[in-house]
């Protein structure tokens, strides 16, 4: 046994398939720790909020240390945020219709531009050849223009309770900085938030962890029925193989996934959990592995230690469990872990068909997937709600595939370097 | 080799990660009806092209002709599935873009006596000529119709059609005469020019109800006598056979015809002799030569042909809608500028099973309504495309200036609820002595736990997230709400019909009327009236099986009023009835049609302050008075 790992251990596929798992794992394990939040809470008010640091717009006004930076750079860098060269260039093109000559024009001179820009700018003007959303682009450019060049700072104002006046409470300077780590209130959002307003992180960590549970119940079911329908068929044989082979046979032709399909659709959304999708995909499942289980079996039932088993009077139970199932069990292992990739696979695509497991209880990869598809995350180039959860699935089922392929070079003596 | 499998499957496992990351043309199957819930679309993924994705078929119509793009204007989002039918005696077409006989009903090919503007809540002639006037005992309404008014076969549009088109309705019982029988007597041609629509008379010897009797004038065809004349002819009278009929051949008065449609598109054509290019209606020609709906496989695939500019009119939820224009940059507008972007009309609501345990008492109601985190729903179910409770207070009303006037707004300011207001909810049950007695965190009556299932069909994002939010929110006050969203055919037959299931459907969504000539009167009528409670089939409203005698009362009188204050008086009432009893609750305010531009070849549609008078409302350009803007229309220089 010991020299067995050993050597599945030297294999660097079965190795880098397991270190990519084990990763996998270890992370739905110990994220949990760290962050504590539920992974189904609505914190976002509005959808796809792109990843990053968000800080609290109000403590860090209020932050008890101010400090004061003097970054030359720092009135560039906010000019050029509103102003770029595209913002320029429009600027441009408008005077230029409004009829101020072209020659006159300096996108480079910002303070020139903005004082051509306010003196030309008239946003109630119909100009020939300007469709409306352009208009509307250039009303919010010259909104978002206003106060650029100022150096003065902003006043806070708060209403007085008893008269309702407002009153001076703060005054922000432009060269005000705050530390973040001072901020009373910061949250990283490394992948952003989903159309719900979750935290697709943890969202994503609680799918994983739930998407393989599905995959390992799935599999386990999987596994066991095909594995005793293999063995009763492939050993005892005659009337017993005829009608296994029949049943398996009829599965075989009728494809699972729309067995799959027709299965839960009819058991109705209400009763659509985790487990009960785990279980009707591991119970469509079953079919190649009982086939090959049998095949092995047969070749293995008239070997000479089976038949001398047979013949000190061991029972039917003993001899499958003693005498064949060693030397499958390898085979069965790796039947296994790709029984519980495929499932993984087969849940995401349950659920993008709108099947999988009901939304409020527990987040699925397929769920996911199938949430940012239908507020059209692709078309509007939210990756961070689909993308992470794809390469999520094509790593464990890559680190799965990966495991068995090393796990084939060491059993199958066929391959054996 | 070995490794060469090795290095092959690294590359294929990560080209079809990356495939996934490349902008959609084609998007999955089977999300088609995936869209929110727009009024009537209950056909909606009936019939699915197979394929029809957006791209480059958008252009070729089969018989190798295309149709010339700054000629035509493209739609998305109303026609889903191959049109089935011309024939506007039936309600079943499945022709989107053609037929809609509805309180703005759709003008393009077909038209009615007037149409209804939702800006303003005015009707405008169009067969018609000149306002309708009802006479002194408030018996009977006469018009005039339009003596320049044809049909596309060159005869002229008579007061005998309109009185024909009203005989067949009874006669074959089509759904438009069974929905205005109780009302209208009778409809009769005085000479061939003028019409005189006979109402159904109440005790007092008035009309029964002179809203529903205006109303048909804006919401029904006129039908050509001769054509229909020709359809009884070949079915024998038979009413089934003549609903059911094609109509191919079928005589319409309005300013396009059927060109083509199979199941990938549906074009329309101009005829070029329409009528209103007579001074006395519009002067001229619509601009675009030919209207085209290419049919998508679902929202995506719509709104993917939309930024390529391959649609100029889209009527479907475009989540994230500003996205269009600040980040892409592309020549997208919507009507108003910022969030709400169009203008709110009808009242998507959810409505109590109260036969739940618990759903009885008025506190648990307003509890769940007042705890549920409305400016969340607004902002991500909708992505803000709603305007918020804190801008129009919820009532009976939606927010369009004209229905807000109606009700007054400081007597029942202190029944509105914004939302979000956990500690009151939670008070509020404590006073009605519902609490946790257990210990379990969740409360009970008599020990038994208050566990509710919230509900909507399946594939509806929109309401499926607002009603996410709803289960959230039962969370915060001790009551276990949990979702369920069955299949559309399913959840249809159970919330039309009475009794409602013991189980599954405790709180559940359905929409409410949006604008039209009868409202706010008839959204509230549906909502609260109890001749429509315990009934089955019932597809006009109070699916919660409401009963009060004093909104009855009101709901019955209103109709007949015509002082202003009197109105304003009995509109507050309901309103104060309604937020007191709260036998459903408003959960977003939802734009009679969604309606977003792509100026990449025509522009100037309707937009806010677009100096059109009247105001020509954001809808598809073909229903109401929203036909008014495909006479402004002109192509981007």
């Amino acid at each position: 046994m010991k020299h067995t790992l050993q050597q599945i251990f030297h294999s660097s596929k079965f190795l880098t398939g397991f270190v990519i798992f084990m990763s996998i794992l270890l992370v739905t394990i110990f994220y949990p720790l760290f962050v504590p939040n539920p992974p189904l809470e609505i914190i976002a008010q509005g959808s796809f909020f792109p990843p990053g640091t968000y800080v609290s717009n109000y403590d860090a006004v209020f932050s008890s240390t101010a400090y004061t930076l003097n970054l030359p750079d720092a009135s560039a860098k906010r000019i050029a945020a509103k102003l770029g060269n595209k913002e320029r260039s429009d600027i441009k093109d408008y005077l230029i219709k409004v009829g101020v000559p072209a020659d006159q024009i300096d996108t480079t001179n910002t303070t020139q531009l903005l004082d051509q820009w306010t003196k030309n700018y008239d946003p109630k003007a119909n100009i020939p050849g300007m469709i409306f959303s352009q208009q509307r682009y250039y009303q919010r450019l010259d909104k978002s223009l206003a106060g650029l060049l100022s150096s003065e700072g902003l006043i806070i104002a708060a209403k007085n309770v008893d008269t309702g006046a407002l009153e001076q409470v703060g005054m922000i300077n432009q060269n005000d900085y705050v530390n973040i780590k001072e901020v009373a209130s910061v949250r990283t959002l490394p992948l952003g938030t989903d159309n719900f307003g979750r935290d697709v992180l943890t969202e994503l960590v609680k799918a994983t962890s739930v998407s393989l549970e599905i995959g390992l119940i799935a599999g386990t079911i999987a596994t066991l029925i095909g594995l005793i329908l293999g063995l009763l068929a492939g050993y005892i044989g005659g009337a017993v193989d005829d009608v296994i082979m029949f049943i398996t046979n009829l599965f075989t032709v009728i494809p699972s996934f729309v067995l799959l399909i027709l299965i839960s659709y009819s058991v109705g959304q209400e009763h659509r959990g985790a487990v009960m999708v785990a279980t009707v995909i591991g119970f469509t499942s079953w079919v190649w592995t009982t086939r090959s289980v049998r095949s092995q079996v047969i070749s293995l039932r008239n070997r000479d230690h089976v038949n001398l088993s047979k013949l000190s009077g061991h029972s039917l139970v003993y001899i499958i469990t003693h005498d064949i199932l060693p030397y499958i069990a390898s085979y069965v292992v790796m039947a296994f872990i790709l029984q519980i990739s495929s499932a993984i696979l087969a849940e995401a695509s349950l659920s993008i068909l709108g099947l999988g497991p009901k939304t409020s209880e527990v987040p699925t990869l397929g769920l996911m997937m199938n949430w940012a598809m239908i507020y059209q995350a692709q078309i509007l180039g939210k990756w961070w709600a689909y993308f992470p959860v794809l390469l999520v699935i094509a790593l464990i089922t890559f680190s799965m595939n990966l495991m068995n392929t090393g796990m084939d070079q060491v059993f199958n003596p066929a391959l054996r370097d | 080799m070995k490794r060469l499998m090795f290095v092959l499957t690294i590359i294929v496992v990560f080209t079809m990660a990356l495939t996934a990351c490349a902008k959609a043309t084609e998007a999955p199957a089977a999300t088609a009806a995936a869209t929110e819930a727009p009024v009537a679309t209950a056909t909606a993924a009936a019939t699915e092209a197979p394929a029809a994705s957006g791209g480059a078929a958008a252009d070729v119509v089969a018989g190798d002709t295309v149709l010339p793009r700054n000629e035509t204007l493209y739609f998305n989002g109303q026609q889903w599935g191959a049109v089935v039918c011309w024939n506007p005696y039936s309600s079943n077409c499945n022709n989107a873009l053609g037929l809609a006989q509805q309180d703005n009903a759709r003008v393009p090919m077909f038209e009615t006596p007037y149409i209804y503007n939702m800006m303003d809540g005015k009707v405008y002639p169009l067969l018609a000529d000149g306002p309708f006037t009802w006479d002194a005992g408030m018996t009977k309404l006469t018009f005039k119709l339009k003596a320049a008014a044809k049909w596309s076969d060159g005869s002229a549009v008579t007061a005998d059609d309109v009185a024909y088109t009203w005989a067949s309705h009874v006669k074959y019982n089509t759904q438009f005469g069974a929905a205005n029988k109780a009302y209208i007597k009778d409809i009769v041609a005085v000479d061939p020019a003028t019409v005189e629509v006979q109402a159904v008379l109440g005790d007092n010897g008035k009309a029964l109800n002179p809203l529903l009797v205006q109303a048909y004038l804006s919401s029904n065809y006129v039908i050509q006598k001769a054509w229909t004349e020709a359809l009884e002819k070949r079915t024998n009278g038979d009413a089934t056979a003549l609903m059911a009929d094609v109509a191919d051949d079928v005589v319409y008065s309005g300013p396009y015809g059927k060109f083509f449609a199979d199941d990938t598109k549906v074009v329309f054509i101009r005829n070029e002799a329409y009528w209103g290019q007579d001074a006395s209606m519009w002067g001229k020609l619509p601009a675009p030569k030919y209207l085209a709906h290419i049919i998508y496989k679902d929202n995506a695939a719509g709104t993917t042909a939309l930024q390529a500019g391959e649609v100029d009119v889209s009527q479907q939820f475009n989540s994230n809608v500003q996205d269009l224009w600040l980040k892409d940059g592309l020549p997208i507008s919507t009507y108003l500028p910022e969030a709400p972007y169009g203008i709110g009309a009808s009242l998507p609501t959810a409505y109590y099973n109260r036969s739940s345990l618990g759903l009885d008492n008025v506190a648990v109601r307003k509890a769940i309504a007042m705890a549920v985190d409305y400016d969340t729903i607004i902002a991500n179910a909708t992505t803000n495309q709603s305007a918020t409770f804190t801008q129009v207070p919820r009532s009976l009303m939606n927010p369009t200036p004209g229905e807000q006037a109606m009700y007054d707004h400081d007597a029942v300011k202190s029944l509105q609820w914004a939302g979000n207001d956990i500690e009151g909810a939670n008070k509020l049950l404590d006073e009605a002595g519902i609490k946790d007695t257990n210990g379990d965190g969740i409360r009970d009556i008599d020990g038994k736990n208050l566990k509710y299932v919230a509900t909507c069909p399946n594939g509806w994002s929109d309401w499926q997230a607002a009603i996410e939010i709803v289960a959230a929110a039962g969370k915060e006050i001790g009551i276990e709400i949990t979702t369920n969203y069955p299949e559309w055919s399913v959840y249809q037959t159970v919330v039309t019909n009475w009794p409602l299931p013991t189980e599954g459907y405790d709180i559940f969504m359905m929409w409410s009327d949006g604008a039209g000539p009868t409202q706010p009167w008839g959204r509230i009528r549906h909502i609260m009236s109890s001749e429509f409670a315990e009934t089955t089939n019932n597809w006009n409203g109070n699916y919660s099986g409401y009963k009060n005698a004093d909104a009855d009362k009101l709901i019955n009188a209103i109709p007949n009023m015509t002082d202003a204050a009197e109105l304003k008086a009995a509109y507050t009432e309901l309103v104060k009835i309604y937020l007191t009893d709260v036998p459903s609750f408003t959960l977003m305010y939802r734009p009679q049609a969604f309606h977003t531009v792509n100026e990449s070849v025509w522009t100037n549609f309707p937009h806010e302050g677009d100096g059109t008078n009247p105001a020509v409302p954001p809808l598809d350009l073909t229903d109401g008075y929203s036909i008014a803007g495909l006479y402004n229309l002109t192509l981007v220089k």
